[in-house]
């Protein structure tokens, strides 16, 4: 095992120098080395988890420069790459690695998740399948299997990347000769193969992330944060809790930021440029929100559905203290009831009153021209209501009392309507309003001076009679 | 002031338009009937009918088919019984295209339709064409809906003042 450490330490040049990792990574790559061999020397894998954080960003900044990461180097020290980074992506999920090996092939997408806390931009099938595939003999050395899967994952942000780690599998293969590794290589290939193409898809998503997404839309946007937010949740779980916590870590991930690893993800995404502007309206997600689209259009809608409430509270009267959408509604409801009713009730009042008026149209619109101050009849609405309920038989006594009246009645209207207040209805719309009744009295006390109780006394009598009937009622 | 100068109204406002409107059908009611028969309660209620439905199509009139609300009563009003014998042919016509503004308009309400429930489907109910739409056109209908309402009991209380104050 020492020996592995040594070549790999020594490989470090080469490596460099093909040109997969920057100046800065190496560093990582060399302190990394260093906290390998501790752990590789280290049979209890969870005490890894405590230094996994400091390499979670060396690992992460490394995945983050796919460009440089075009090449890898295909020669003999490919074997020593595998293992090295195999290593270094042990250091980051190794808590969750030592249980997720004796996965069952159908928790697969929980493992996949909860081991790709520190390269949140890898594919999670490959992980699945190599995973799978690893046979029992691996038992022996769990960590190297592992790690071998790693590697898979960390180079799945290029597809050159991931070819030639498939040639440098199979050249492992020849190199080593042993069955264990050859085992994982093969199989590995193989589901990878089958899953290039998903794979593909996951990693160009990936890839915006750190390139920037100039060109994505909210959609897509949305989905590669919603699954970052899968990543870091199980890295925050406990190493020793059982796989199938994994998958439920990954779904609550979604609703709460975990803030151990979650920190590290937000971080990461504060550092990116704002959004530039694009067509359609879009929508940050709030922080420890659901950033999947659904939940945002739903957002937007609820938004626009409390904007309208808003408006209809300002239409319906007496709605202002009244809070909650029920309640509003139900008010809202009441409304358009009554106004219902009242069309009906005056258009049977009109039917009632009609037959005995030669009205002369145009002195009829010009008088509906006059009148903008409907305030008081319109304030008093709920009483109109009640309205219908008034004896029906009633009406037709006062069209004969009335309406000898009538030709005067354009005249003293107009008058007062210059006074700037509105006589109300005789027949009924007033109410037991006392106020209002006593308004009307005034009215009436006008009028007799304006002279429409000059003309007709009777008339005028009648429909005091009336009025105070009203009054009682 | 000598002269009474009364306000000028804007001619084309929503009150005016059915106030013209109204005040027209009005007129042709009370042209029509005989006024012999006019105190018996058939022929007061059978007067009524009309009126109401002289309303709400001159509101509805008014208003064209800017809204649903408006299309759909206006649909509803060409389709009566008593109204079918002329209006047969177009009233097929329009109803599939009015149905297909429905559909258009048709959307689920799942996620707000668990908040408001039965309210919503009262709504419906009340305002006409309702029962297509989703709820936030819902709510804009019923605004529109309520403030043409406003505009045509106070027009109607104007006039019946008018015919018997």
């Amino acid at each position: 095992m020492a020996e592995v450490l040594n070549r790999t330490a020594t490989r470090q040049p080469t490596w460099n120098t093909s040109g997969f990792v920057t100046e800065m990574q190496s560093n990582e790559l060399n302190c990394a080395t260093e906290q390998v061999g501790n752990y590789f020397l280290n049979p209890n894998w969870d005490n890894s988890m405590d230094q996994s954080d400091p390499f979670e960003s060396a690992l992460s900044s490394m995945v983050s420069s796919p460009a440089a990461s075009n090449v890898l180097p295909v020669s003999g020290e490919n074997v020593m790459m595998r293992e090295l980074i195999g290593k270094l992506g042990n250091i980051c999920n190794s808590g969750d690695i030592s249980p997720q090996f004796s996965i069952k092939p159908n928790t697969n997408t929980g493992s996949a998740n909860a081991s790709f806390n520190s390269t949140p931009l890898n594919s999670p099938p490959r992980l699945n399948l190599s995973m799978v595939n690893l046979p029992a003999a691996f038992s022996a050395d769990p960590g190297f299997a592992e790690r071998a899967a790693r590697f898979s994952c960390f180079s799945g942000l290029n597809d050159p990347l991931m070819d030639s780690f498939k040639l440098s599998g199979n050249q492992s293969i020849k190199v080593d000769g042993s069955q264990s590794i050859k085992n994982s290589p093969m199989e590995a290939n193989s589901p990878e193969n089958a899953e290039s193409g998903v794979s593909k898809e996951d990693s160009s998503v990936s890839q915006q992330i750190p390139a920037r997404n100039d060109a994505g839309t909210r959609k897509r946007k949305s989905i590669p944060r919603g699954k970052a937010k899968e990543i870091p949740s199980p890295a925050a779980a406990d190493a020793k809790v059982a796989t199938e916590n994994g998958e439920s870590n990954s779904k609550r991930s979604k609703q709460d930021g975990s803030p151990g690893n979650g920190n590290e993800k937000q971080n990461k995404e504060n550092s990116k440029p704002p959004e530039p502007p694009k067509d359609y309206i879009h929508v940050r997600a709030r922080r420890g929100q659901a950033t999947d689209s659904h939940s945002l259009a739903e957002r937007v809608r609820r938004e626009k559905i409390s904007e309208r409430m808003k408006f209809l509270q300002d239409l319906v009267p007496g709605c202002n203290k009244v809070t909650g959408k029920a309640v509003m509604l139900d008010e809202i409801i009441n409304y358009v009831q009554s106004l219902q009713r009242q069309v009906e009730f005056l258009s049977m009042k009109l039917a009632n009153v009609n037959p005995r008026t030669d009205i002369n149209m145009e002195a009829l619109l010009s008088k509906d021209m006059f009148q903008s101050r409907g305030s008081l009849l319109h304030g008093i609405y709920s009483m109109d209501s009640s309205a219908p309920t008034f004896p029906f038989g009633y009406q037709p006594q006062q069209g004969l009392h009335l309406n000898s009246g009538i030709p005067n009645a354009t005249e003293t209207q107009f008058s007062m309507k210059t006074q700037g207040f509105q006589l109300p209805s005789i027949d009924g719309f007033t109410d037991a309003n006392p106020h209002v009744g006593s308004i009307w009295e005034d009215d009436l006390q006008s009028i007799v001076q304006m002279g429409f109780g000059q003309n007709q006394p009777q008339g005028y009598q009648g429909s005091i009679a009336t009025g105070q009937v009203k009054i009682e009622l | 002031m000598n002269k009474y100068n009364p306000p000028r109204m804007n001619p084309s406002s929503l009150r005016s338009r059915f106030a013209t409107r109204f005040l027209r059908s009005l007129s042709k009611i009370n042209a029509k009937k005989p006024t012999a028969s006019s105190s018996s309660p058939t022929e007061i209620f059978r007067r009524y009918r009309r009126i109401k439905v002289a309303a709400d199509k001159s509101m509805a009139y008014s208003v064209r088919s800017r809204r649903t609300w408006s299309r759909a009563m206006l649909w509803k009003l060409r389709t009566r019984p008593c109204c079918r014998r002329s209006v047969k042919t177009s009233t097929i016509v329009r109803k599939t295209r009015h149905e297909k503004q429905n559909k258009n308009t048709t959307t689920t309400t799942g996620e707000d339709g668990v908040v408001f429930g039965v309210e919503a489907d009262e709504l419906r109910e009340l305002v006409p064409g309702g029962e297509a739409m989703d709820l936030y056109n819902l709510l804009d209908e019923t605004a529109h809906y309520i403030k043409c309402l406003t505009t045509q009991v106070q027009v109607m209380k104007k006039i019946a003042d008018f015919y018997s104050p």
